[in-house]
């Protein structure tokens, strides 16, 4: 190799430093904070709108699609709606590079990351219908004393049954388990050739709903302290295990399939719990089984499930905040979110949506009257992960120690508050 | 690959031009006696059930993708699906987005391949003949630059990308492919091999250092640069990482970003074989033709001279 | 490097050759001067920041917090140690069974292949080499297909008995099953109490799960093709003399293989290792696709975790810094990998086995030189 100058090394390093500082001067980097949207004002101009979506299927992006274009056709600002592949990716691109989507679908999990970063707008206060959501959603989108962004709607999770299998162990409507014990009878009966009793996902998003019943949860209602390694959560999972070592509960997995909506279709277990989700997966996959939705047991503690939300997040880099929270606005009133449920299953999130609702769906009901007694999942920031770590460990609970595995998880939750 | 695009692109680098190099095997003279032909039975049966394992899953995916869904969890092994369907491929190119998906892999790859045929041959050139002070620098950072794992560079790339502007654009797909070492080190290491005399030729008779490279060092050039169509196409067709840094618009999604968030159910609920395998399947075609077509081009080379 | 060529390049028929150089690699630099060392230094200015994720990371809101992102990694005792440490575990089983099998393999089907008569080896080579070419996209779709909990390789896993594990849903270690055959359900305290990066000395010796042996499985299937290429092409640039003779001295296939061809292959042998070594440290692509870290994080890798950290998690800091202590780990291994397959003298004890000959090759060589200085 020839001998490589000083001079040629100090060269190229110049040369590197002066691309930095080309690419540091450059157009993107204005980055002096940026005011976003502060002291309840909102950005107006007549830029179209961006809707990002993480739809679950075809008929959860055509039914989003058509009602935005109503509104469009009324309001007169175009709007258009992407479906993302990897919504929490796409979100992030979007934030870092300052193009946000203006609208988009934010879990619960999610909202602690981009609140703390400044990406959202808390509009919640400035919403026309605020009263009418269900107070416990709005605690979910509650974050650091605001109200971020409006639930777009909820699930609940409840006992799914299979009336054929049901019926076929000379089980009859009197039969459905009220308490812990009634279950743990009620599955052993299911368990057949073939099938079990009792077949769910095997993580926290289910399991959970024991937990409830027990009166205990990961965190209190405002995610503000850790209550993971609680005896009622330590009584729940004793619980679950007893049923798993008995053989009348399994997990999906073990079962050879993905979810307990998929096993349940297939006939692999006699009874799952869900939410109301499972109303479509079931019609469209698995059309031929016939199934009831009722109530879960009462726990220790009496009644107790979880439930799942999504809100509708207005970016804080939104050129166009008002026209976005006359969009919310629209998309979370009673037709449309009546005409969301039809097409894919979630129950509205608002109060005077309940009696329609229920009259539209009188089966599956036992869903929305968990709206009294669900409790969320965590939202801190980090929480999320810490409920991956869970289910990691849930997943050998059958040979496990709960207390154990519930006091790791709260020296994890404790982690984070700090 | 699961060995990582630079890693593989090197050892697919290293090995197509290796086999293009090789000398043919010289065998010692051998007797056939009995010995020696039930040892290359015994290879041989070797050698066949090693390729059925080899090949049985590619024909188990065919199948497959032509069954229906409930045959496919029923009768996993089977070649011969009880109905033959083409559901899978009619959902595949009407109800998705899989037709953009293949236009934008075949945008993407096409301006890839002609960008580094074209930018590595002339650093390549550059870096074997002309003399030019800073030579061994460049030379140098290109193999430190080389030995960088990707992983460090999947956030960076997106900030710089977005920084450039060109974000969400074929633009920041394409220009960050244009040029890769390893494909640089190919054509530096056949241009030195290749006697300087013809252009030393040129040069007396006046013509330009562009002219001599164009038009006569090039064209000489031709089994190096088919090796570097053959990765390139590879590479910018097999990509993921830098697809999914890059873009977010999905009427710029790619097959493998396509396909990767098929895999992953977005599409559709439950467990899809049938469609999921199509999908990987009609991904795999280009990339396999233009190896059969190539590698017999190459192989050819080194099995002329064997003599049997 | 080059052939010598004329030095008289500044002047006659070389003039404008600087300039032309320059030119022509010109595009070259500026492409990875923009998208290959930039983001590199970027990285690294992340990764000692505190940069959220929104607007750049080098405006006036991000702060320099020094050493804070990668002491969480290393040692802050909460879940993100956990979670590098795991990724660590699980990437490191992951080298430790796929570079030595797949250089295995791939000498293997190369030693098979060139035995082959002409007609039949194109074929082999081809079929060998095809999984190499597809994308590991492609690949993972059907990996997960196949080893689904009654897919095609439980199926025929069930023609001789075996009952298949749940493959992609199965956490458990195979080490750790395999200690579970003899009985041994959990290790003893030393190993359980005592912990590496927030994961048990157990948990570290119990190889990778049975997911992870599923993605070391494709690892083999994809990439021994290219790699027999390699040795293939090793092989036959092996002149033939040197086994002839082993031939003629007795030597039998085995030991020619041992003694002869293999210390031959050693230059390819170092190339086939150090970039399985470098690829199999960077595991991504086929986790993002497949298994996303799933089952209980015994599929996450550091790569996937990097990306996960910043893009999903929005702790732009901690990805970086896990980028980079990847990327010292790899070194480190290719380094100690040269280090192992260094040149060595011939041992000692061997030289003492070879010693009579030498002694009789010497007194012949001066018993000649004796004799022709005589003769003057």
């Amino acid at each position: 190799m020839q001998r490589p100058t000083h001079r040629w090394l100090a060269g190229g390093a110049v040369a590197v430093a002066t691309a930095l500082a080309l690419t540091a001067c450059g157009s993107g980097f204005s980055g002096s904070g940026s005011s976003d949207g502060a002291s309840g004002k909102l950005t107006s101009s007549d830029k179209a709108l961006t809707v990002m979506i993480g739809s679950s299927g075809d008929a959860e992006t055509a039914a989003v699609k058509s009602a935005v274009s109503d509104w469009s056709k009324s309001d007169g600002t175009k709007a258009s709606v992407i479906a993302a592949s990897d919504l929490n990716q796409q979100l992030s691109q979007g934030f870092a590079a300052k193009k946000p989507a203006d609208v988009f679908y934010l879990s619960t999990d999610a909202l602690a990351g981009y609140a703390s970063n400044g990406s959202l707008l808390a509009y919640g206060d400035q919403l026309s219908n605020k009263s009418d959501f269900y107070p416990s959603l709005v605690k979910s989108f509650t974050y650091d004393g605001k109200f971020y962004c409006a639930p777009k709607d909820f699930s609940t999770l409840q006992l799914i049954i299979n009336t054929d299998m049901w019926s076929a162990a000379g089980l009859t409507d009197s039969d459905i388990p009220k308490t812990w014990d009634q279950l743990q009878a009620v599955v052993k009966k299911l368990t057949g050739a073939g099938h079990v009793g009792l077949g769910i996902s095997g993580e926290y998003a289910r399991i959970g709903s024991f937990m409830t019943q027990a009166g205990g949860n990961l965190m209190n209602e405002d995610s503000t302290k850790a209550t993971a390694n609680s005896d009622a959560n330590v009584k729940a999972l004793d619980y679950v295990k007893t049923l798993l070592n008995d053989g009348d509960l399994k997990y999906a997995k073990d079962l050879g399939a993905g979810w307990g909506g998929e096993a349940f279709g297939k006939g692999l277990a006699a009874m799952t719990i869900e939410g109301n989700w499972i109303t479509g997966a079931l019609k469209s996959d698995f059309p031929n089984v016939k199934y009831k939705v009722a109530e879960l047991p009462e726990g220790p503690a009496g009644k107790g499930t979880l439930q799942f939300t999504n809100c509708w997040g207005i970016a804080a880099d939104s050129p166009n905040q008002a026209a976005a929270l006359k969009l919310v606005e629209k998309l979370t009133s009673k037709d449309d979110q009546l005409a969301f449920s039809k097409a894919f299953g979630p129950m509205p999130s608002i109060k005077s949506a309940a009696d329609a609702w229920k009259s539209a769906n009188p089966e599956l009901v036992p869903f929305l009257s968990a709206a009294d007694y669900a409790k969320g999942v965590p939202t801190a920031k980090g929480s999320a992960d810490v409920v991956t770590d869970l289910n990691s460990k849930l997943e050998s609970l059958a040979t496990g120690d709960p207390k154990t595995i519930l006091d790791a998880t709260q020296k994890n939750l404790e982690a984070l508050l700090k | 690959m699961t060995i990582g695009p630079t890693a593989s692109q090197t050892a697919n680098t290293i090995a197509v031009g290796a086999l293009a190099n090789a000398q043919p095997p010289v065998s010692p003279r051998r007797q056939r006696s009995t010995g020696v032909v039930v040892a290359s039975s015994i290879t041989y049966a070797i050698l066949v059930v090693l390729a059925i394992i080899y090949i049985a899953p590619f024909l188990i995916q065919l199948a497959t993708s032509f069954k229906t869904d409930a045959d496919a969890t029923a009768n996993p092994v089977s070649l011969i699906p009880e109905t033959w369907t083409t559901a899978a491929y009619t959902k595949l190119f009407i109800n998705s987005d899989f037709p953009t998906w293949f236009k934008n892999s075949i945008i993407v790859t096409l301006f890839v391949t002609a960008g580094r045929v074209f930018f590595n041959s002339l650093a390549g050139y550059a870096l074997a003949r002309l003399h030019f002070r800073g030579r061994g620098v460049v030379f140098a950072s290109l193999v430190a630059v080389m030995s960088v794992p990707v992983v460090v560079l999947l956030i960076p790339k997106f900030l710089v990308i977005n920084q450039l502007g060109i974000y969400d654009s074929y633009a920041g797909m394409i220009i960050p492919l244009l040029t890769d070492a390893a494909g640089v080190f190919i054509m530096k290491n056949f241009f030195e091999s290749i006697p300087a005399s013809v252009e030393e030729q040129a040069r007396i008779d006046g013509a330009g250092t562009f002219r001599v490279f164009w038009s006569i060092v090039l064209p000489m050039a031709r089994p190096a640069l088919i090796t570097i169509i053959i990765l390139s196409f590879q590479g910018s067709w097999n990509e993921l990482a830098h697809f999914i840094v890059s873009t977010q618009d999905p009427s710029l999604t790619t097959l493998t970003k396509g396909v990767a968030g098929l895999a992953s159910g977005q599409l559709s609920q439950g467990s899809q074989y049938p469609i999921k395998l199509a999908a990987a399947a009609i991904m795999t075609i280009p990339v396999a033709v233009l190896f059969f077509v190539f590698q017999r081009r190459i192989m050819n080379s080194s099995e002329g001279a064997v003599k049997e | 490097m080059s052939k010598t060529t004329s030095r008289s390049r500044r002047s006659g028929i070389r003039r404008g050759e600087a300039a032309s150089g320059w030119l022509f690699t010109a595009p070259v630099i500026i492409l990875l001067g923009v998208f290959l060392v930039v983001p590199v230094l970027m990285a690294l200015w992340v990764s000692f920041s505190d940069w959220g994720g929104r607007g750049s990371p080098f405006s006036s809101g991000v702060n320099f917090v020094g050493f804070d992102n990668y002491s969480a990694i290393l040692s802050g005792g909460g879940l993100a140690e956990q979670d590098f440490g795991m990724s660590l575990k699980n990437n490191a089983w992951y080298v430790v069974l796929v570079v030595p099998i797949q250089t295995a393999v791939a000498l293997g089907l190369a030693v098979l292949v060139n035995r082959a008569i002409l007609r039949g080896r194109g074929f082999f080579r081809t079929a060998f080499y095809f999984p190499s070419v597809t994308s590991s996209v492609a690949i993972t779709v059907l990996w997960l297909f196949l080893f689904s909990t009654s897919g095609a390789v439980n199926k025929v896993l069930s023609w001789f008995g075996i009952n298949g594990p749940n493959w992609f849903n199965d956490p458990s270690g195979i080490v750790h099953n395999f200690l579970g055959l003899f009985g041994v359900k959990n290790g003893p305290s030393a190993l359980t109490q005592n912990s590496l990066l927030g994961v048990s000395w157990w948990d570290w010796l119990g190889g990778p799960s049975v997911a992870m042996s599923a993605f070391v499985i494709m690892a083999v299937f994809t990439t021994s093709g290219t790699f027999m290429l390699l040795f293939i092409a090793a092989l036959q640039n092996l002149g033939g003399d040197i086994t002839e003779a082993a031939m003629m001295d007795g030597a039998n296939g085995w030991q020619r293989f041992w003694r002869i061809t293999l210390p031959q292959l050693r230059p390819t042998l170092f190339t086939v290792l150090t970039l399985g070594l470098i690829g199999c440290w960077q595991v991504f692509d086929v986790i993002y696709t497949g298994t996303k870290g799933a089952p209980g994080k015994t599929t996450l890798t550091p790569a996937y975790l990097s990306y996960k950290s910043s893009f999903i998690d929005q702790d732009w800091g901690q990805g970086a810094a896990i980028a980079f202590i990847l990327f010292v780990v790899i070194v480190v291994f290719t380094i100690f990998q040269r280090w192992v397959l260094r040149e060595r003298g011939v041992s000692k004890r061997r030289m003492r086995l070879y010693q009579p000959s030498i002694t009789a090759a010497d007194e012949a060589r001066t018993d000649n030189a004796d004799s022709k200085g005589a003769l003057r």
